[in-house]
C-alpha cells in the first residue's frame, strides 16, 4: 500500500503545497547499436518514447540519461541535442537511461489549475441535481481523491487503488491545514504553505494512514 | 439504482450517439457545447492523468465519481470512447461499456455498410437494441432512484 | 447477449471457394472497369483500406487484444491472430529490418489466389492487393502510419507471397481544434 502524494489547491486553483511521499522508480538502462529501435518524440520539452518498448523501457518514458551524462529536456547536460544525437550512427554504441519523468514544480502547478477546472466541468455536466465536483478518480494504477472543503480549499491525495482510509486521512490534512497554517499569524491566506510544523504533521499522519489504513478515534 | 445517460465519442470528438434514462438536470447549455465540454473534460482527464500517474498505466482513466453520481469511461484502441453516468451505487461498469461496444456498435453500425462511420449514429435498429440493453441491466431501475 | 455468447463458438461457415470467385469476380471487373492495371492496384488497395478501418473494430471486439506498444508486437498479433481469424492462416514474421521498423509477413499459401492464373497481359497488376489496403487501414485506426505492399508473389513466379510493411509514424491523437478549452 502507498500514498504517492498530497496537494493543496487553493480557491482560484493555484498549488499552495505539495508533497511526494513515494515516487516508484521505475528506470531502465540499456546500451543500443545503431539504428535505435525505439520511436522517440518530443513531448512537453522532454525527449519521450512514443512507440517500442522492451526490457522494461515503455511508452511515454523519458530519456533520463546518455552514457551517465543526465539529460534536461530536449538536450544532454552536456549541451547535444539529444535527437540528433540519437540519430549519428558514429555515436553508438550508446547507453541510454529510461524512466517516467519526474514533474517540474511548473507542471504541478499547471496540473493543480487543471484538475480545479476539471472539478468544476466534473459538477456542471452532473445529470444529478446538487452535484459536487470530481471526489475521487480511478485509473488502473492510482485514486485521486478530492476533499473540497465549503470554503473551496480542496485537499488532493494520490494512492494506490487498494489503500483505505483517505477519506478520514484527508480530514486529517485539513484539521492539520487549520492547525499549523491558518492559525500560524505569519501564514498568509490564498499563498504557499512554508511552516516546519505542518511538514511534519503531514508526514506523520501520512505514516499512520499508510500503517493503519485508517484512525483511530480521537486521533 | 440506475443509469443516468450515455454518450459515444469517435476518435475526432463527433458524438456519435446520445441518449439519457433518468436525468434529473442539464447542464444549461445547449447538447452541441454539452458534448464538447464532455469531450474536452475526458480528453484532459487523459493527458492529466498521463502525466501524474507516478506508474506506468495499462488502461488509463476509468471512471470518477462526485457526491451524486458516477462517470464510467471505456475507450478502444481505436480511439471510440464510451461514457455512462450512473448513480454512485454502480459498480465497475466497464465491461458494460465494452459489451455495448462489441455486440451493439460492432454489429450494428461498424458491420452495416450504409452507416458511415465517424458521422452520428442514424441506426433505428442500434438505438432499440441499445435502450434494450440498458433497461436490462441489473442495476437498472428508475424506481429505486 | 446471446449473441455475443455465441459469436466467438460460432463462426459462421462459408464455403471459402465462394470468397475466392467473388474476389476474382472483383478483380476483373476493375480490370475491364479501368483497363490500367495500376489504376486497378489503387483501386484495391482503396477498397481495402475501407474494409480494414471497420474491420478493425469487428477484430477488436472478438480478439481482447489491447493497444499495441511496439511493432514487434503488432507483427505478431496480424500474424498468429488476424490472419488466423480472417484467412485462416498464419504467415511467418520475418526479414526485420535491424531499426524494428520494417517485416515481412510471408504467406506459404495465399487464399485469394487458390484458382489464379495471372495472363501475361497483366504483369503489373497486383492481385491481392486489397490485403495491403485493409492492413494500411486497420492500422492506421489504432494510431498506426504503416506503408504495406508485394515484396514477392507466387502469381508472379515467386516461391512464397511476401507482404512487406514498414512503420511510418504513430498517429498522434490532437484535441479538436473547436473543443480546446484549456
Amino acid at each position: 500500500m502507498a500514498i504517492f502524494s498530497v496537494y493543496l489547491v487553493n480557491k482560484a486553483g493555484g498549488l499552495i503545497y505539495q508533497y511526494d511521499n513515494y515516487v516508484p522508480r521505475a528506470e531502465a538502462e540499456k546500451t543500443f547499436s545503431y539504428p535505435l529501435d525505439l520511436v522517440l518524440k518530443i513531448h512537453d520539452e522532454k525527449v519521450i518514447v512514443s512507440f517500442g518498448q522492451r526490457d522494461g523501457i515503455r511508452v511515454g518514458h523519458a530519456v533520463l540519461s546518455i552514457n551517465g551524462v543526465d539529460v534536461m529536456g530536449k538536450n544532454t547536460a552536456d549541451g547535444k541535442d539529444v535527437i540528433e544525437y540519437l540519430k549519428d550512427s558514429s555515436n553508438y554504441p550508446v547507453s541510454i537511461r529510461f524512466g517516467r519523468a519526474r514533474l517540474s514544480s511548473n507542471e504541478k502547478l499547471m496540473l493543480a489549475s487543471m484538475f480545479h477546472s476539471l472539478f468544476a466541468i466534473g459538477s456542471q455536466l452532473s445529470p444529478e441535481v446538487g452535484s459536487s465536483g470530481i471526489e475521487m478518480l480511478e485509473t488502473d494504477v492510482f485514486k485521486l481523491h478530492c476533499f473540497q472543503t465549503l470554503t473551496g480549499i480542496k485537499f488532493i491525495v494520490l494512492a494506490d487503488p487498494r489503500q483505505s482510509g483517505i477519506d478520514a486521512l484527508l480530514r486529517k490534512i485539513y484539521e492539520i491545514y487549520s492547525d499549523f497554517a491558518l492559525k500560524n499569524p505569519f501564514y498568509s491566506l490564498e499563498m504557499p504553505i512554508r511552516c516546519e510544523l505542518f511538514d511534519q504533521n503531514l508526514k506523520i499522519a501520512l505514516e499512520v494512514a499508510e500503517k493503519a489504513g485508517s484512525f483511530g478515534p480521537g486521533s | 439504482m440506475t443509469v443516468h445517460n450515455l454518450y459515444i465519442f469517435d476518435r475526432n470528438g463527433a458524438c456519435l450517439h446520445y441518449s439519457e434514462w433518468n436525468r434529473k438536470k442539464q447542464a444549461g447549455i445547449s447538447k452541441q457545447e454539452e458534448f464538447k465540454l464532455m469531450y474536452g473534460m475526458l480528453f484532459s482527464i487523459r493527458s492529466f492523468v498521463s502525466k501524474m500517474s507516478p506508474l506506468d498505466m495499462r488502461e488509463g482513466f476509468q471512471c470518477f465519481q462526485t457526491s451524486r453520481y458516477k462517470l464510467h469511461f471505456y475507450e478502444t484502441p481505436t480511439g471510440l470512447k464510451f461514457i455512462m453516468n450512473t448513480d454512485l451505487s454502480v459498480p465497475n461498469a466497464r465491461e458494460t461499456l465494452h459489451q455495448i461496444y462489441s455486440t451493439l456498435y460492432v454489429d450494428y453500425i461498424v458491420k452495416n455498410p450504409l452507416c458511415s462511420l465517424g458521422d452520428p449514429l442514424q441506426s433505428d435498429l442500434f438505438s432499440a437494441r441499445l435502450d434494450t440493453f440498458i433497461k436490462n441491466l441489473p442495476y437498472f431501475n428508475p424506481r429505486a432512484a | 447477449m446471446s449473441r455475443q455468447s455465441n459469436r466467438t463458438t460460432d463462426n459462421k461457415k462459408m464455403n471459402s471457394e465462394l470468397f475466392t470467385l467473388t474476389y476474382g469476380a472483383l478483380v476483373t471487373q476493375l480490370c475491364k472497369d479501368y483497363e490500367n492495371d495500376e489504376e486497378v492496384n489503387k483501386q484495391l488497395d482503396k477498397m481495402g483500406y475501407n474494409i480494414g478501418v471497420r474491420l478493425i473494430e469487428d477484430f477488436l471486439a472478438r480478439s481482447s487484444v489491447g493497444r499495441c506498444q511496439d511493432f514487434r508486437e503488432t507483427a505478431d498479433v496480424i500474424a498468429k491472430v488476424a490472419f488466423k481469424m480472417y484467412l485462416g492462416v498464419t504467415p511467418s514474421v520475418t526479414n526485420w529490418s535491424p531499426a524494428g521498423d520494417e517485416f515481412s509477413l510471408v504467406l506459404e499459401s495465399n487464399p485469394l489466389v487458390d484458382f489464379v492464373e495471372l495472363p501475361d497481359n497483366h504483369n503489373v497488376l497486383i492481385y491481392s492487393n486489397l490485403l495491403c489496403g485493409v492492413l494500411r487501414g486497420a492500422l492506421e485506426m489504432v494510431q498506426m502510419a504503416v506503408d504495406v505492399r508485394f515484396a514477392q508473389d507466387t502469381l508472379r513466379g515467386d516461391n512464397v507471397t511476401e507482404i512487406r510493411m514498414k512503420f511510418i509514424k504513430r498517429i498522434e491523437e490532437n484535441l479538436p481544434y473547436h473543443i480546446r478549452f484549456f
